[in-house]
């Protein structure tokens, strides 16, 4: 199989990630978004580890990738729990006091 | 040659503070005073009989003492020190007893006499302040310091005239008699500068001695001596040494009443009898004379002549004005004027010690005829009501209060018969003096010299005559107050004063006795007269007068008996004249209670005072008011239009910098703010506060900067 092939699987899940988290109005799906992305760029990573001569090093480091990710997750949802419970509210819209 | 600064040495001593205290005290109690209310009177009257203690313990003490004087620097002026100079001598000490002395009498006098007016604590406290200013010019020993209380005492004695200033002739008066002051004080201004230019000092000791050093060379007054260790050479034209000694002259003619400025001091009787004694006829009105004495030995010969000429003209027009007033003030007020042109004629002949000695008998009988003229309206006054009015001043409504004011009569009788020059009475003594040195001094000068001798004799005739007048109209006959007011009841009869006002009275009219100054009927056998003593003149001898003492005793020793035989002599005719025109019933005492005013020019001339007060307001009044127009003219069409010019550019200029401002600096500072505010509007709105428009903005950035790293 071509590499050119995983690269467009690669571009196309981070497109999606990218999309719903721009999109999304919800903070979950926001969060799904980032998920998608991450495991884009642990696409690219594995499929560029078959052309390491000495080991497995871009396997190893999408493994590292997905538990960080996972923590992320974790911390993100917990977040989330703490945002709802403020404003009342998970729509990322709302939530805008940061405006100038 | 002398140093400047070796005659004005500085010295102190603790006997200084207790001369000083002489000044303090009167001021004290013109601080104070306000604040005892109704007690006001008592109080101030406490504080002068001290000083009055002091004076005369100052001058038992010190009478035969060597000569003191205190001196301190007031101030610096570059190579000019002005100093502070108290001069005890006998004419300090004499004069600080009798303005003390008659100042108290008058405080006593006062306490009745104001009685039930509303600024009694007023009036007390303006009796101190005059007291305190006449102080001052008999302490001080130097010009400008002189000048200084010269101008206070002007000032409180305006106060005292406009006393009752609601009445419209009071307040006028005032003015007149302040104005008619500052003519003469421009002159004294005028002999300050001239004496100060030459001699760089107001000090008299230090004028005394340059004066004495300086000399006349080809017609320039020449003085030259060290000031501060620098050489002074002041050279002038010799004629400014009689204008300097003219010019110190016309203050004593504003503040002494003399002529041409003495048509003030008649209308200065609209203040309270009490005052005019004091300031109008005793002490205030002497200061001229002082201030003559003061300054006499820097008089050179032509000052004195205008001294003399004017003290005698001033002499004989206001005896002539005194024959035919109604008003009993008006009569002692042109006497009181008559009097000091007596002294400033003793002066101005050079007859010092005359002057002088007549400056103290006068403030003796002429407070105390002001004294007994006051308890005498004071007491006609009462009669007032509602249904009787007159003017209490008239002596047309007197008459036969000999029987009534007994008391009242004998303290007038005595200062009047004084005033009169009759042997026996201090005035006798005094005038005496000053005639007899006025003949030698008309037969030592000869020509048209005599002129004031023959003003001075007439008015020996006037004087009697016009206090015997009043004497007659005023004591005897009949009360014509009963017929004058027709249906009207009067109340009572007048009579005596309580003790307030008869003790100061009689004190006076017993002083007007000569026995008091010695068991003599001439001067020279006056204690009083040797201790005043004629000085030397000082000026340059080509400029000097001829000194009494000069004047061979060969012409002294003819006059010496027949110069009493003629003044009693003319008194004696003004008596007989007096009498025949004015003892009860004859015909003019009887055509003088329905007159309105003297017949007959002579009469009118009289009356009016030479006319001179409408000379003044009809030929020298228009001429000033034109001077007066013609400067406002100047001032509102030239002066004016200038400012007027300056201030229409001012205005503008004004408008040029409003508009520079408004849009030039104002716009680029409204630029400014206007730019920032938009660049923060622009920069505000990126930061929308949403979450995913940040995220695609990082997104697009990470993009362009991917796109300028590959490319």
């Amino acid at each position: 199989m071509p590499l050119n092939f995983v690269l467009f699987l690669g571009a196309l899940l981070f497109c999606a990630g990218l999309y719903t988290v721009i999109t999304k109005k919800n903070t979950i799906m926001v969060l799904v978004g980032v998920e998608l992305m991450l495991n884009a760029a642990n696409v690219n990573l594995v499929a560029f580890s078959r052309f390491d001569a000495v080991g497995i090093q871009g396997q190893v480091f999408a493994l590292f990738v997905i538990t960080v990710a996972a923590a992320e997750a974790a911390i993100g949802l917990a977040l989330v729990v703490k945002v709802y419970q403020h404003f009342q509210t998970a729509n990322i819209d709302e939530i805008n006091e940061l405006k100038g | 040659m002398i140093d400047l600064h070796e005659i004005l040495t500085f010295n102190s001593s603790p006997f200084m503070y207790l001369v000083l205290a002489l000044m303090a005290v009167p001021l004290f109690s013109f601080f104070t005073t306000g604040l005892f209310g109704k007690k006001a009177p008592l109080w101030a009257s406490f504080l002068l009989l001290l000083n009055t203690g002091l004076a005369v313990y100052l001058l038992l003490t010190n009478i035969h003492a060597e000569l003191q004087n205190f001196r301190g620097q007031w101030f610096q002026l570059g190579n000019i020190s002005i100093t502070l100079n108290i001069m005890v001598d006998e004419l300090m000490l004499i004069m600080s007893v009798i303005v003390n002395f008659i100042s108290l009498l008058v405080h006593v006098f006062s306490m009745e006499y104001m009685k039930h007016d509303k600024r009694l604590s007023l009036y007390y406290r303006y009796l101190g302040l005059f007291t305190f200013s006449m102080m001052g010019i008999v302490l001080f020993y130097d010009l400008l310091l002189m000048f200084v209380f010269w101008e206070l005492v002007g000032l409180s004695s305006f106060l005292l005239i406009g006393f009752w200033f609601e009445k419209k002739s009071a307040s006028l008066a005032a003015n007149k008699a302040f104005i008619m002051n500052r003519i003469g004080d421009a002159g004294f201004i005028t002999g300050l500068m001239i004496l100060f230019t030459q001699f760089q000092s107001f000090d008299l000791e230090a004028i005394k001695t340059l004066m004495l050093l300086s000399e006349i060379e080809d017609g320039n007054w020449i003085v030259h001596f060290m000031n501060n260790g620098e050489q002074v050479f002041n050279s002038i034209d010799g004629r400014w040494l009689s204008a300097a000694g003219i010019a110190l002259f016309c203050g004593a003619v504003g503040k002494s009443a003399q002529f041409p400025l003495q048509i003030w001091l008649p209308d200065a009787m609209e203040g309270p009898t009490p005052v005019s004694a004091l300031i109008h006829a005793a002490t205030m009105v002497a200061a001229g004379v002082f201030m003559l004495a003061r300054i006499f030995v820097i008089l050179d010969a032509q000052a004195l002549e205008v001294v003399a000429i004017v003290g005698a003209v001033t002499a004989f027009m206001a005896a002539i004005a005194a024959l035919s007033q109604f008003d009993i003030k008006k009569v002692l007020a042109y006497s009181t004027i008559s009097q000091l042109g007596y002294m400033v004629l003793a002066m101005g002949i050079g007859a010092y010690s005359a002057g002088l000695f007549h400056l103290i008998t006068h403030a003796f009988f002429k407070a105390g005829l002001f004294l007994s003229a006051g308890i005498i309206i004071h007491q006609l006054h009462a009669l007032e009501d509602k249904d009787v009015s007159f003017d209490p001043q008239d002596m047309r409504v007197m008459g036969g209060l000999r029987k009534h004011m007994p008391k009242t009569f004998f303290a007038f009788l005595f200062c009047a018969l004084a005033l009169a020059g009759l042997p026996g009475f201090s005035g006798f003594l005094s005038k005496d003096a000053i005639l007899l040195n006025l003949s030698a001094w008309t037969d030592h000068k000869g020509g048209g010299f005599y002129i004031p001798e023959v003003l001075a004799f007439a008015t020996v005739i006037f004087t009697a005559f016009y206090t015997f007048r009043m004497i007659f109209l005023v004591f005897f006959g009949e009360f014509r107050l009963p017929s004058l007011i027709q249906d009207a009841k009067l109340k009572a009869l007048p009579k005596d004063g309580n003790a307030k006002l008869m003790v100061p009275a009689l004190l006076l009219g017993a002083l007007s006795l000569s026995l008091w100054f010695g068991f003599t009927l001439e001067a020279e056998g006056s204690w009083l007269y040797h201790l005043i003593e004629t000085p030397v003149f000082l000026v340059p001898v080509s400029y000097a007068a001829t000194s009494l003492i000069d004047i061979p005793e060969r012409y002294f020793e003819a006059l010496h008996t027949i110069i009493p035989a003629v003044s009693i002599g003319f008194a004696f005719i003004g008596f007989v004249l007096a009498y025949l025109a004015y003892k009860p019933g004859a015909k003019l005492e009887k055509a003088f209670v329905n007159r309105r005013e003297p017949v007959g020019p002579l009469g009118q001339i009289s009356f009016y005072h030479w006319y001179q007060d409408s000379l003044y307001t009809k030929i020298i009044l228009p001429f000033i008011l034109l001077l007066s127009r013609c400067l406002a003219w100047f001032d509102a069409q030239i002066i004016d239009r200038f400012l007027d010019g300056l201030a229409k550019l001012a205005v503008v200029l004004g408008h040029v910098t409003k508009w520079f401002d408004k849009y030039f600096v104002d716009g680029l500072v409204n630029l400014t703010a206007t730019t920032s505010g938009k660049v923060g509007q622009l920069t505000r709105s990126i930061q929308s506060g949403k979450v995913q428009t940040f995220v695609v903005m990082s997104f697009v950035f990470l993009l362009l900067i991917l796109l300028l790293l590959m490319f």
